[in-house]
């Protein structure tokens, strides 16, 4: 579905990186791979039509992505490396923010669910920033489940989290991917997440 | 006049034309002076004080000038994405604000004799001083973001934005009852200005704007060439 | 429909946010009314004079604590990237600096129309003089709201320098005070003066999404 072409992207007359090329059609999981500062964070944001490609092209159900954006957005979340929930607030509150925001249809019991296999249930009623890092970066993947889109960018989503976390970010990958959605993910570490692409920047 | 919107091309130019503009305004400076010293005569109400206006009323068209060319620039570098736009801005704020600063001084020092006092709080003042503070604030931005392309652009905006004091500098004499007097100067009219005064306030005028371009010339320059990588 | 949704739904959690942080709004009006009581020890408390100079004491407090603050206008929202996921929902940068204005307008602006009364009775202002002094507030609040939106997004990358949101602020609010002010002393002229602060109202209100749009766009793109 999106088809990246040739894209390369220079700021401040660096080049970050040059021809790249990709497909992510429905269930297709994408990994970008490579040191720090080889742009994979430049790459999801370019997706995003956040950053002007210096060259090459982008593509959405085969128009350029420019044109055709916000039938784009009506597809994808985007979780970057920060948290977005706001941290004066409850979970609980948060999540019922997020559901009203997204319009999401998803059942009260569905998110009990998945709060209990991310061991989140017991801090329902504590406000965010009592939560450590990693619990908030657990607390961000909700998302995912609320928004209910076919199509995840996600910046470093593996970093900060423990192996018992990762196992169950891969289980939801699998579920994603069998339900026909599509992963781009960017991650420096080595994780036994079943990807069918991996591109190395 | 490619070379205004092209770098390259008007370091070209630019390196023909600033010994002549200098000389020019050196020589201009000097007719200018002389007429507006000795050779004019003293106006029949101000007496002697009128010969401030060689230096207030220059300055003053200079620094709305400056400001006008910063906003035309400004359009250029984000609608059609010029880059020269933007180091246009920056080259040339401080210059505007120089201007403004020896319109406010020249104007509050003739200001003394003839209304007794330094400082009014009339439309013209006012806006004028808001000019200048706007000139300040662009010079501030310019100093305090880190990041370049962000900077420029937020300069560009904030320029555009604050043109809207522009008319009200230009014709708060015309809209409110100002002590400051009117234009005397227009184009639609007859000037209302005796020709002996028109000569020298008319050299001083050109001798300003040579200045300016020479000046402007020097800071264009050093300003390509601290960006010259991203430019090139 | 799905739009007027997603409004309610951006409202309802600005909603929230204002009410976990209502000590900050509630900050802001206790330093209007420490502003007014430091004025009235330095000019003295002769009645004559506090009237004569209230309406005026009144609004230049109103601006300057409405600029204090403008730092979270934009700035939560964008360090957590609350404003791209916005964005990615839907929004366009123009209309969420237009639903930003309104809500700062709410939940900023409008505790203070409350604290307008009182400090009419400390100010020895007239009661008469009371309803224009609302009008000329609803109005010209809405324009400082609408120049916070502009200055803040300006200042999203500002580190080092933030003080000059405010100043931004103060300069272009200038012919706000003017007009506000002789509003309250000059009740002849009310019909003119009220129109000419709506038209500014409608200029700035047409140029606020534009340049927030492309100051919100330029930070998140350079972030």
């Amino acid at each position: 579905m999106i088809l990246v072409k040739d894209l390369s992207i220079e700021r401040s007359n660096k080049k970050i990186f040059e021809n790249v090329n990709l497909s992510l059609g429905s269930g297709k999981i994408i990994l970008l791979k490579g040191k720090n500062g080889s742009g994979k964070t430049t790459l999801l944001k370019a997706l995003l039509n956040l950053i002007e490609p210096s060259s090459g092209a982008i593509y959405w159900k085969g128009k350029l992505l420019k044109k055709n954006l916000y039938n784009f957005f009506n597809h994808v979340t985007y979780i970057a490396d920060r948290t977005s929930s706001l941290s004066n607030l409850s979970v609980q509150e948060n999540i019922k923010i997020w559901k009203k925001f997204f319009l999401s249809s998803i059942s009260n019991s569905q998110v009990d669910n998945i709060l209990e296999t991310l061991k989140l249930d017991i801090y329902l009623d504590q406000k965010v920033n009592s939560l450590s890092f990693g619990e908030t970066k657990k607390l961000e993947f909700l998302r995912l489940i609320i928004e209910n889109k076919k199509i995840w960018i996600l910046d470093e989503p593996l970093s900060n989290l423990d192996n018992e976390s990762i196992d169950v970010m891969a289980q939801t990958f699998e579920d994603h991917r069998s339900k026909e959605g599509s992963i781009i993910f960017s991650s420096h570490q080595i994780s036994d997440i079943n990807v069918s692409e991996e591109v190395l920047l | 006049m490619i070379f205004l919107v092209n770098p390259s091309k008007f370091n070209k130019v630019a390196d023909y034309v600033f010994l002549p503009v200098l000389i020019l305004s050196i020589i201009l400076f000097s007719i200018g002076l002389i007429f507006a010293f000795y050779l004019s005569p003293d106006d029949y109400q101000q007496g002697s004080t009128v010969r401030i206006m060689y230096v207030h009323v220059p300055s003053a068209w200079l620094a709305l000038l400056t400001y006008v060319i910063m906003s035309l620039y400004s359009i250029a570098g984000l609608a059609f994405r010029i880059p020269f736009g933007f180091i246009i801005n920056t080259a040339v704020a401080p210059i505007g604000a120089v201007f403004t600063l020896i319109c406010i001084i020249s104007g509050s020092l003739w200001g003394k004799p003839m209304w007794g006092t330094w400082w009014v709080w009339d439309a013209r003042l006012t806006s004028v001083a808001i000019l200048f503070i706007i000139y300040v604030i662009i010079i501030f931005i310019n100093l305090s973001f880190e990041n370049r392309i962000v900077r420029e652009k937020v300069v560009a905006i904030f320029i555009l934005v604050g043109s809207v004091n522009l008319p009200i500098v230009k014709f708060s004499v015309d809209w409110w009852n100002t002590l400051h007097q009117p234009a005397t100067i227009s184009k639609l009219s007859k000037p209302s200005i005796d020709p002996s005064m028109m000569t020298p306030l008319i050299i001083m005028t050109f001798a300003f704007i040579m200045m300016g371009i020479a000046i402007a010339i020097l800071r264009i320059k050093t300003e390509i060439i601290s960006r010259k990588s991203y430019l090139s | 429909m799905i739009i007027l949704k997603k409004i309610i739904s951006f409202y309802y959690r600005e909603y929230k946010l204002n009410l976990s942080g209502f000590q900050d709004i509630l900050t802001n009006i206790i330093f209007f009314f420490v502003s007014i009581f430091i004025f009235i020890f330095s000019i003295g408390p002769d009645k004559e004079t506090i009237s004569s100079i209230g309406i005026g004491i009144v609004w230049t407090l109103l601006l300057l604590s409405s600029t204090l603050s403008l730092r979270k206008f934009y700035q939560d929202d964008f360090e957590n990237g609350n404003l791209l996921i916005m964005h990615l929902n839907g929004l366009s940068f123009g209309f969420i600096a237009i639903l930003k204005t309104f809500s700062h307008f709410i939940f900023v602006q409008m505790p203070f129309l409350l604290s307008i009364p009182i400090a009419c009775i400390l100010l020895n202002i007239e009661s008469d003089k009371l309803i224009y002094l609302f009008y000329s507030f609803a109005l010209g609040s809405f324009i400082l709201s609408c120049l916070g939106s502009i200055s803040s997004s300006m200042n999203l990358m500002n580190q080092r320098n933030f003080l000059l949101g405010s100043i931004i602020v103060m300069i272009f609010s200038v012919p706000v005070i003017i007009f506000s002010v002789s509003i309250v002393n000059l009740e002849e002229n009310f019909n003119s003066l009220i129109s000419i602060l709506f038209g500014i109202l409608l200029i700035v209100f047409a140029i606020n999404p534009w340049a927030s749009g492309l100051c919100l766009k330029l930070s998140l793109e350079n972030n």
